[in-house]
């Protein structure tokens, strides 16, 4: 069986792509802690040699001057000389760019337009096969990735295994990868000392674009991520899911869930607040409790006897490092299982 | 693997593109949930508490909702007591496969079964939200 991926999937797949890159490289791709072309300006002008016909990284100020200023031709002394030519910054005017938005906008659009259009049958020429079948034939001439994947995707899923409680875990894993992504988003910025980490979030909070909101869902998906393993832990054990041959695949998503609730204990110390940080103490306090091993899962835990920086370098290691390895591995298992064994038949 | 359906026919769809675009749909919600509550974060944010401070422990002390059950319970059994007896859960849940062999052979199993987690989960979350009030 050949692989048919309709076209209007390749496009929705670009446009997301594209969307997430826009999304992505406006907002949390930069930092919005760059100083005003005003505190760019020199002190004394007449201090910088502006007769250097090389580019120079003046002293007074961090602009790099284009090679084309001269003594003969100097910018404009009231502006910030990166805007003579680029658009950022507050003294934009609104012609060059309103003409360059349009010009360059709208071959952008033409170009798109093309793509598009020539992805289809073309009317006036001999007419070729469309492009995502020349793709999947390039990719399968090369690869012969064809029959396994299609074997792959054709696999048959019962129809009673299309009940809302069969999504719960699915959903678990969902939420995993949208607390990868933010995580990833809050990682760019976040500042792991007890010197630098509660100013960073304060950061994140209101300097960064959306990064209140990408704390917010990190946050929530958190707690949205332990219930639905939860759910689907207990929707297993009510069908009796865990039975014979499926022992063991219950007991990964037992050391998924474990893992899930260390995520949670060490995500919550890194706001390093009140709450965060005496939460934390009674929780590994609680471990010390344990008799034999306590203190030493006490000391392995705080890295120490009490909650220091070394405590929060090594939950943050721990956070960002070895728990979504050992996650994704374990996932993998899980999976892997579920394929392989199916989804087990209910009474 | 006798229960495992491998025919295709009319009990089953295919993986793809049915079961695909049935859970891409969940996915799709899940994510309209997820902007849902970013867009609330660009309005009321999670926020911080005061900084730490190690020298000042607050007067309310308290652990992260998914341990408030437990926390409540230590405050009424031993330490020692309270470290073991989740350990002891947890060893039991995980190997319970190998306690509860026998196949299922109703329904009845099913409402036996979620009889014991309703009650389980009742007594967890009274213990959580005891835990949160006090």
């Amino acid at each position: 069986m050949k692989i048919q991926f309709r076209r209007s999937y390749l496009f929705a797949i670009l446009g997301v792509i594209l969307a997430t890159f826009v999304i992505f490289f406006g907002t949390i791709g930069q930092s919005q802690a760059g100083s005003t072309p005003a505190e760019n300006r020199p002190e004394d002008e007449t201090a910088i040699d502006w007769t250097q016909s090389k580019a120079i990284f003046s002293e007074n100020t961090h602009i790099i001057l284009p090679s084309k200023y001269t003594a003969a031709n100097l910018p404009p002394p009231e502006q910030d000389p990166c805007l003579h030519c680029h658009i950022t910054g507050e003294d934009k005017g609104l012609w060059t760019p309103l003409v360059r938005w349009i010009f360059f906008g709208g071959a952008g659009l033409l170009f798109a337009f093309g793509i598009y259009r020539s992805s289809s049958v073309w009317v006036n020429r001999a007419p070729w096969k469309p492009i995502t079948t020349r793709t999947a034939d390039w990719f399968d001439s090369r690869y012969e990735i064809s029959e396994p994947l299609s074997k792959f995707l054709s696999k048959p899923v019962p129809k009673f295994a299309t009940r809302w409680w069969y999504c719960l875990g699915g959903i678990t894993a969902f939420l995993f990868v949208v607390q990868g992504i933010t995580g990833i988003m809050l990682a760019f910025y976040y500042k792991p000392t007890p010197e630098a980490a509660y100013s960073s979030i304060q950061f994140i909070e209101t300097q960064v674009n959306f990064g209140s909101a990408t704390r917010m869902i990190h946050h929530w998906s958190s707690n949205g991520m332990i219930l639905m393993c939860t759910a689907h832990m207990i929707r297993v054990f009510i069908m009796g899911a865990y039975k014979k041959p499926r022992e063991f695949n219950w007991i990964s998503g037992m050391l998924l869930l474990l893992l899930t609730l260390g995520f949670g204990l060490t995500g919550y110390l890194l706001p390093w607040d009140q709450r965060a940080y005496w939460a934390t103490t009674v929780a590994t306090e609680i471990g010390a409790a344990i008799p034999i091993v306590g203190d030493l899962i006490l000391v392995f835990a705080r890295v120490g006897w009490d909650i220091a920086a070394e405590t929060l370098t090594r939950f943050y290691a721990l956070h960002i490092l070895i728990l979504p390895l050992v996650t994704v591995a374990s996932m993998g298992a899980h999976f892997l299982m579920v394929r392989r064994q199916g989804v087990a038949k209910p009474l | 693997m006798a229960d495992i359906d491998t025919q295709s026919n009319d009990n089953s769809v295919p993986f793809y593109p049915d079961h695909v675009s049935n859970e891409a749909k969940v996915v799709i919600g899940f994510s309209v949930l997820a902007l849902v509550i970013g867009l609330i974060g660009l309005f009321a944010p999670v926020g911080l508490g005061e900084p730490a401070d190690p020298m000042n422990t607050p007067a309310h002390v308290k652990p992260e909702w998914y341990f408030l059950g437990l926390y409540q319970l230590l405050k009424y059994i031993s330490k020692t007591a309270g470290a073991v007896l989740p350990i002891f859960a947890i060893l039991v849940i995980t190997l319970w496969p190998f306690i509860d062999r026998k196949p299922d052979t109703s329904t009845k199993a099913y409402r036996w079964r979620a009889i014991g987690v309703a009650i389980f989960m009742v007594i967890l979350i009274a213990m959580t939200v005891w835990g949160e009030v006090s």
